[in-house]
């Protein structure tokens, strides 16, 4: 009796082109340094130390009066908010009518292990904050901060609120114990005394693992496979390429402000509580009461939704927001859904108190 | 006085090659104890990581007993293995043991780099380089400096605007 096979040749034709695709990606895909993730004009108009504040170019005729400045996080650079122009966080502000600047904390090196939250908060972000009111000529100013750059601005909004008018929280660090992520459990367990005593900076390997475990085989296979199977698709590839160049681009981190973010934040969860201080100052949440916009993603497997939202619930803005969106940490800020709903519903909330 | 005849022998930096030699294989020794500390983590991680493989692959056996025969059921037979795969894992990362075990593989790795660290300053000493506590010492000290001027600054900025209104007011 003859024995029928019931496996279908297309799959060998999938392999085959597959195979195909993986020989000519060399000729298809720009290297890495051909890719240029600076997007949007923007000038340089400080520095200090390594950090450099951006000031956006307008792409309006008209602006409104008062100026945005965006605290970005620490992990990675700022370039995903700037990722392609049709993705492009910045410049979708900039055609809305706003004037954006955005804050680079720049590539820390061994002798910068003891800048502390401090050094962020009430140097930096505060310099930073103090230019663009005397540039401008406004008494103050909006504040949008992402990730951890939302946990610095959270802090510089409670000890500077008279220079915050509005506050805008994206997927903000803020509640550790509640955060049910895998970074938030490596991060309880981790001897950060040890870590900061012996090695200074937090370095970028470590953070490379805290990527890798984080839906390994989707992010470590299927993505892969995806990016082979539409290797011939140009926007695809470029797309993948940018995201591929900023997610292994992360600075390190200065030790004793990696020491005191890992403890007060994850470990003993001092800022949702008030009972966080920086540079000998009390953080108290209560005293931020600007109006405050805070966006959360549903999906977020870095930052929980449960981790952020309790800013909402715990400053003292009686004008406040509460955003959720079905996305990811990164969908939320560099997407078709950022564009085509985050940013017009951020927009319109923020056109009507600037 | 007993140290007299002894100085005699050990002849200018000789002396402080005997001392760094000693010094260099106690770090040695500490490292080979803690070398087999690690290796026990070590197998611990990679035991955590190869039984949720085992598990998860059952798990995907149960799932999906048959071998796909179409480019269909090749693709819904991927997505199976995917989710269930990254299901098991990230339940893995996110449990006490893997995060305990994970926790006191890095104190351990820190505390390899601490002994190599220790024998790069003896090193470092030895050639009448700064050692890196030496080197911190400094950063530290430029650390507080820069926050001084700053807020030294500051103040003249405040001072000087303070000028300014009671000018413009006169």
């Amino acid at each position: 009796m003859k024995s029928e096979s019931k496996f279908d040749p297309k799959i060998m034709e999938e392999l085959i082109k597959f195979g195909k695709n993986i020989m000519d990606a060399p000729k298809l895909v720009s290297a890495p340094d051909e890719i240029s993730l600076e997007v949007t004009p923007h000038d340089i108009v400080q520095k200090i130390d390594k950090t450099r504040l951006l000031h956006y170019r307008s792409l309006t005729e008209k602006q409104y009066k008062t100026p945005l400045l965006i605290s970005y996080a620490l992990i990675n650079r700022y370039h995903i908010l700037d990722i392609q122009p049709e993705k492009s966080w910045v410049r979708n502000l900039l055609l809305q009518g706003f004037d954006v600047y955005m804050l680079d904390w720049g590539t820390p090196t061994s002798m910068d292990k003891y800048l502390d939250f401090d050094d962020y908060v009430n140097g930096y972000l505060d310099s930073s904050v103090e230019f663009i009111k005397d540039e401008t000529s406004t008494e103050k100013i909006s504040v949008q901060g992402y990730c951890t750059g939302a946990t610095i601005a959270t802090a510089y909004a409670s000890l500077h609120p008279e220079s915050v008018k509005n506050y805008i929280a994206t997927a903000p660090v803020i509640d550790g114990w509640r955060d049910t992520t895998v970074i938030s459990n490596l991060a309880k367990h981790m001897d950060v005394d040890k870590m900061v005593e012996i090695i200074g900076n937090m370095p970028p390997e470590f953070m490379y693992y805290c990527f890798s475990v984080l839906k390994p085989f989707e992010q470590g296979i299927e993505k892969y496979v995806n990016f082979f199977k539409n290797i011939e698709n140009k926007k695809f590839v470029d797309n993948f390429l940018r995201v591929e160049k900023w997610l292994g681009d992360t600075p390190p981190i200065p030790g004793e402000l990696f020491r005191q973010w890992i403890k007060d934040i994850y470990q003993d969860n001092l800022l949702i509580q008030n009972k966080m201080y920086v540079g000998g100052s009390h953080i108290d949440l209560k005293k931020i009461d600007m109006p405050l916009f805070t966006q959360v993603a549903v999906g977020d497997h870095l930052v929980s939704p449960e981790c952020s939202m309790p800013l909402h619930y715990a400053v003292g803005s009686e004008d406040k927001t509460l955003k959720m969106y079905p996305t990811g940490h990164v969908g939320m800020i560099a997407s078709s859904l950022s564009q085509n709903k985050v940013l017009p519903e951020l927009g319109k909330w923020l056109a009507e108190r600037s | 006085m007993a140290s007299k005849p002894q100085a005699l022998t050990s002849i200018g930096p000789m002396r402080a090659f005997a001392s760094n030699s000693k010094k260099i294989s106690t770090e040695l020794i500490q490292i080979n104890e803690n070398l087999m500390e690690f290796n026990k983590l070590v197998t611990e991680y990679y035991k955590q990581l190869s039984e949720t493989w085992s598990e998860a692959q059952k798990k995907v056996n149960l799932k999906a007993p048959d071998v796909p025969h179409d480019t269909e059921q090749m693709e819904s037979f991927k997505r199976i293995w995917i989710d269930i795969f990254d299901n098991d894992y990230t339940e893995l990362f996110d449990s006490e043991k893997f995060g305990e075990n994970y926790g006191k593989l890095v104190s351990k790795e820190l505390e390899l780099t601490k002994h190599w660290n220790n024998i790069s300053n003896v090193i470092l000493q030895s050639a009448n380089l700064p050692s890196k506590e030496e080197i911190d010492e400094v950063y530290k000290e430029i650390h507080a400096l820069k926050k001084r001027v700053t807020k030294l600054e500051i103040e003249l900025k405040k001072k000087r605007d303070t000028k300014n209104e009671g000018n413009i007011k006169k």
